[in-house]
């Protein structure tokens, strides 16, 4: 039996919300274990005090001087867990400053959530997995370079990609709509062992990511199943050839959007979610069939439009849509109703998701939807820096997986 | 989901603090053994943990306050003692409750002297409610004018 | 015998205060122990469940974060069933139940709001103030005994 990995809560809120039994049921279902860093009370005043960050509530001080205790080595932990509610400003304040406190001061991999009544050990399973990951997996996720034949799978939630990978070259690829979970990785897979001129016998090792992935994994006999944070984030750092230093991971999904600040490959602080879809690539999606383009056209058009020319706020997609329908119906062009999508995407991925990671260059953007340029150009003027995409960026979690299942191959 | 049962339904918990400079949490946890009737006492690094039917524990108190009455405090408890939810041994670190009741500790013996001058009628009963803050009286303008010229000049 | 409100709640010298002098003080222990004495669905550690922030929506908007509607589910009815309440204003090391200072903020108000008798007090911090702490208390507990605070 694996030893559990040890995670520090750093909280307020969580017990009386009723969502601490799904914070320790999520971290259970990784092997792990939640706990409160101990520390005396002369400890906390003298800590929260030094920390400078003059909070009223007497369990974010209590959250402050834990996070001394764990950054000053007085407390061991493998990962920190800072969970707040949802809508406290005091709180959000908090839990910001100690991500980027404890990023910054220690190699403990982070995760921050503000969390609501309704927040279930489900919503928490991938980001506790990615922390388990990280603290268990830090030989794993060092690997820069892919050996012998491997494949990856990322079953999505939109799509199902599939990448063979032979001695550090991309030999096969393999790109489907996610219908039937299983079905569509058969095709997939099938494609890209086609064109990759190879047989599922021929491969060293398989790993499989994304929403489907222990389904597709357990029945392919992959070598690894693993959360798409920190195989996208090991992909993404791969590809753009920035393997080392910083980086920051931005990946706007079909379901969720995941933004990930690296630090040599390896996920520091993430924060993944969405609150509608409107904010997500369904939009883009909705946006294209209504202006009557494929996907592949969006981001060309948009880069024709100018955005400010149309009122849009996609917060909600059905409202987004009504935004979208009413203006095409008031005479807009549609070049500039397909850079008003892309922007206002852009724009509430800035709002709620970056705000909770440090946006550190090269920003890479990967997935499907990095592919729609209007898309990455509203984001990079949003971040004012220019955005790398780099090649196969949509097959991300695919190379990633291929990537790190080569240390899977016998004799490693 | 799992279905919740709960133990000790019904009964009721409290802690026994001591803050005594001739009293120990083990002196006390002696002479509660001696009048427990039955109830369940655990000792603990600052007093007791008590649990028993209301009756039972209001009569244990009562005997408990007069070794001491003003060195011994008392307080419900929502949890029966040694629950594992609470347990320091099984989060890691303290319950937060542990720091507030760690914070009180250290003012306790302003409580014991206080409770003292009540046997003493040295002092009357008509005390001010709580103690004043100290009021900001503004600088008055013409005060201001002086000690810039001086200042200046 | 009244029912007085203790703030913070999680207080141990004003529960004790408020027995000795023989009154109920009512606190967080009250409300905790009736969690975890109900049958339900299992939810440790404090047998609090997301139902509970929605119970706490009596007390506040449901655009208020769901810690602060899970505490004042704890603290509403207690501050409804109080005949009087004591609160000590510096309280900034109350932790867990009272663990959240716009909670704090909403008890304080609603215990105000029901115009109950109060009596408003700091921590002592030299022995003269534990008199008058102790006094003031006393004083406030036993002008509720016949019912003219």
């Amino acid at each position: 039996m694996t030893v559990p990995v040890r995670i520090a809560q750093l909280s307020c809120g969580p017990e009386y919300s009723g969502v601490q039994n799904e914070i320790n049921e999520a971290a259970r279902m990784v092997d792990a274990e939640v706990f409160y860093p101990d520390i005396k009370l002369s400890e906390l005043r003298r800590d929260f005090d030094s920390f400078g960050l003059d909070v009223r509530s007497p369990d974010l001080k209590l959250a402050i001087a834990r996070a001394k205790a764990l950054v000053d080595g007085r407390v061991n932990a493998d990962a920190v867990f800072i969970a707040s509610c949802f809508r406290c400003a005091e709180a959000a304040i908090v839990r910001n400053e100690l991500r980027r406190f404890i990023h910054e001061n220690s190699r403990l991999p982070v995760v921050s959530y503000s969390f609501t009544e309704r927040t279930t050990a489900a919503t928490l399973l991938t980001r506790m997995e990615a922390l388990t990951t990280i603290a268990r997996r830090r030989a794993l996720l060092a690997r820069e370079v892919q050996e012998g034949i491997t494949m990856g799978v990322d079953s999505g939630s939109s799509t199902t990609k599939a990448i063979v990978m032979k001695d550090n070259v991309v030999v096969g690829t393999g790109w489907k709509p996610t219908t039937e979970v299983m079905k569509s990785a058969e095709d997939v897979i099938t494609t890209a062992l086609e064109e990759a001129g190879l047989h599922m016998e021929d491969l060293d090792a398989v790993g499989t990511t994304g929403y489907g992935r222990f389904l597709v994994g357990k029945k392919i006999g992959a070598d690894l199943i693993q959360e798409e944070l920190t195989v996208n984030s090991k992909g993404a750092v791969y590809l753009a050839d920035c393997q080392h230093g910083p980086s920051t991971v931005l990946d706007i999904g079909g379901m969720d959007n995941k933004a990930i600040s690296v630090q040599d490959g390896i996920p520091g602080t993430f924060t993944m979610g969405g609150i509608c879809a409107g904010a997500s690539g369904r939009f883009l999606e909705m946006t294209s069939k209504r202006l009557g383009v494929e996907i592949t056209e969006l981001g060309p058009l948009a880069m024709n439009g100018k955005w400010d020319k149309v009122a849009m706020n996609s917060y909600c997609i059905v409202f987004g849509t009504q935004s979208l329908v009413n203006a095409l119906a008031a005479g807009s062009f549609r070049e500039d109703v397909a850079a008003a999508a892309c922007h206002s995407v852009a724009e509430q991925v800035f709002e709620q998701q970056l705000q909770e990671v440090d946006i550190k260059e090269p920003v890479i953007m990967v997935g499907g939807t990095s592919l729609i340029t209007g898309l990455v150009h509203a984001m990079g003027e949003l971040l004012q820096t220019n955005i790398v995409v780099p090649r196969y960026s949509q097959y991300i979690g695919a190379v990633g997986s291929a990537l790190l299942a080569s240390g899977f191959i016998k004799g490693e | 989901m799992k279905e919740y049962n709960p133990v000790c339904k019904g009964s009721v918990t409290k802690y026994v603090f001591v803050e005594s400079p001739s009293f120990t949490p083990s002196d006390l946890a002696i002479k509660a053994y001696e009048v427990s009737q039955g109830v369940m006492i655990k000792e603990t690094c600052f007093g007791l943990q008590i649990t028993g039917n209301e009756n039972e524990i209001e009569t244990i108190v009562e005997l408990l306050r007069k070794l001491d009455p003003l060195h011994i405090f008392v307080k419900d408890r929502g949890f029966p003692p040694g629950d594992n939810r609470r347990c320091r041994s099984n989060l890691g670190g303290a319950r937060p409750g542990y720091f507030g009741h760690e914070f009180e500790m250290g003012l306790l013996h302003f409580i014991s002297y206080g409770l003292k001058s009540l046997d003493s009628s040295s002092t009357p009963d008509n005390e001010p409610l709580q103690r004043k803050m100290i009021e900001k009286i503004p600088l008055p303008l013409e005060k201001l004018r002086q000690i810039i010229d001086s200042e200046v000049n | 015998m009244a029912k007085v409100f203790i703030y913070p709640a999680t207080s141990l010298m004003l529960s004790d205060l408020v027995a000795r002098f023989g009154h109920k003080p009512l606190g967080s222990a009250i409300s905790v122990r009736d969690h975890i004495q109900t049958a339900g669905f299992e939810s440790p550690p404090l047998q609090m469940t997301p139902d509970d922030p929605k119970k706490g929506l009596k007390y506040a908007a449901v655009e208020v974060p769901s810690g602060v509607r899970g505490r004042m589910s704890l603290y509403g009815p207690l501050i409804e069933d109080a005949d009087a309440a004591i609160i000590v204003n510096d309280s900034d090391y109350a932790f867990g139940c009272m663990g959240c200072a716009r909670t704090n903020e909403l008890v304080k108000f609603l215990i105000k709001e029901r115009k109950m008798p109060i009596i408003e007090l700091l921590y002592p911090s030299t022995e003269e103030e534990g008199v008058t702490f102790v006094r003031s208390i006393r004083s406030f507990l036993d002008s509720l005994k016949d019912g003219s605070p």
